[in-house]
């Protein structure tokens, strides 16, 4: 089991957020239009929880592979809105592993500090399943 | 994919089953959510387990349609198998809770992904949606 978990860093621009309301058919004009995101309270468009979601998948299928395909497990809070421009830093802080399973708390932040995503993750060091404990 | 007509999320009620949808995710819809989300990691034949999610999604809305201003609020996400591209899925969910604040429905969408060998990803999606929408 890898175990190191790198940060993963990425700028989230709005073509970014274009790209992807056409790859997963979500075209939320929250997502992709300035004009309407300017009418409601972020004042402007914000990112799909999924697509800022995906840079946590991304770190932690880059420490454990083929284990977190067969074993990941996520459970997350979208905290707060990722705005189109903010650089996005998902970062994981391992705790002791339990019953052959690693556990992280995992987040996402943006250039101020700010919460975005927050949660859990875990994956069995053999990449097999555990009996689900929630 | 089976069509039918589509809801507002904020009208399902508790224990509303999801029509099962039969799909598979062909190699251009995960190189384009790939390309979308930033992610280089080289995955092979196999489906990022984000990316089954992301597109299952995309299959439910054939089914369900988000009012205006819809949030995503929280997900949890069990990944049991590797998938990879071509593989026939089937999507089965209902709504597993339903609430109402402010205005606001809130609602747990619970979804299995399946293989031909059995579950391959287990999820929990919150949805914050205006009750105006129903």
């Amino acid at each position: 089991m890898t175990g190191l978990v790198q940060p993963v860093v990425r700028e989230i621009t709005q073509s970014q957020i274009d790209a992807y309301a056409a790859a997963s058919g979500d075209d939320n004009p929250i997502h992709v239009d300035p004009a309407f995101a300017a009418t409601t309270p972020f004042g402007g468009t914000i990112a799909h929880g999924m697509l800022v979601l995906a840079l946590i998948g991304e770190m932690m299928h880059d420490a454990h592979g083929e284990a977190w395909r067969n074993s990941g497990r996520l459970k997350v809070r979208f905290k707060a809105p990722t705005r189109a421009g903010d650089t996005v830093t998902a970062s994981a802080t391992p705790s002791k592993p339990s019953d052959g399973t690693q556990e992280y708390a995992v987040q996402c932040a943006n250039q101020h500090g700010e919460i975005l995503i927050e949660g859990r993750a875990s994956v069995s060091e053999d990449g097999r399943r555990r009996p689900s404990s929630s | 994919m089976t069509s039918t007509s589509r809801t507002s999320i904020a009208a399902l009620p508790r224990g509303h089953e999801l029509e099962r949808s039969d799909f598979a995710l062909l190699r251009e819809q995960v190189d384009a959510y790939l390309r979308a989300t930033g992610d280089a990691t080289i995955y092979g034949s196999a489906v990022p387990p984000l990316a089954i999610l992301a597109l299952a999604l995309t299959a439910l809305q054939a089914q369900i349609w988000l009012p205006k201003g819809s949030l995503h609020t929280g997900q949890e996400v069990e990944h049991v198998r590797e998938v990879d591209t071509g593989d026939p899925l089937t999507l089965t969910g209902r709504i597993a809770q339903r609430s109402e604040r402010q205005g606001y429905v809130i609602s747990v969408i619970e979804l299995e992904v399946s293989t031909s060998d059995g579950v391959a990803l287990r999820a929990r999606t919150t949805i914050m949606a205006p009750g105006g929408g129903a």
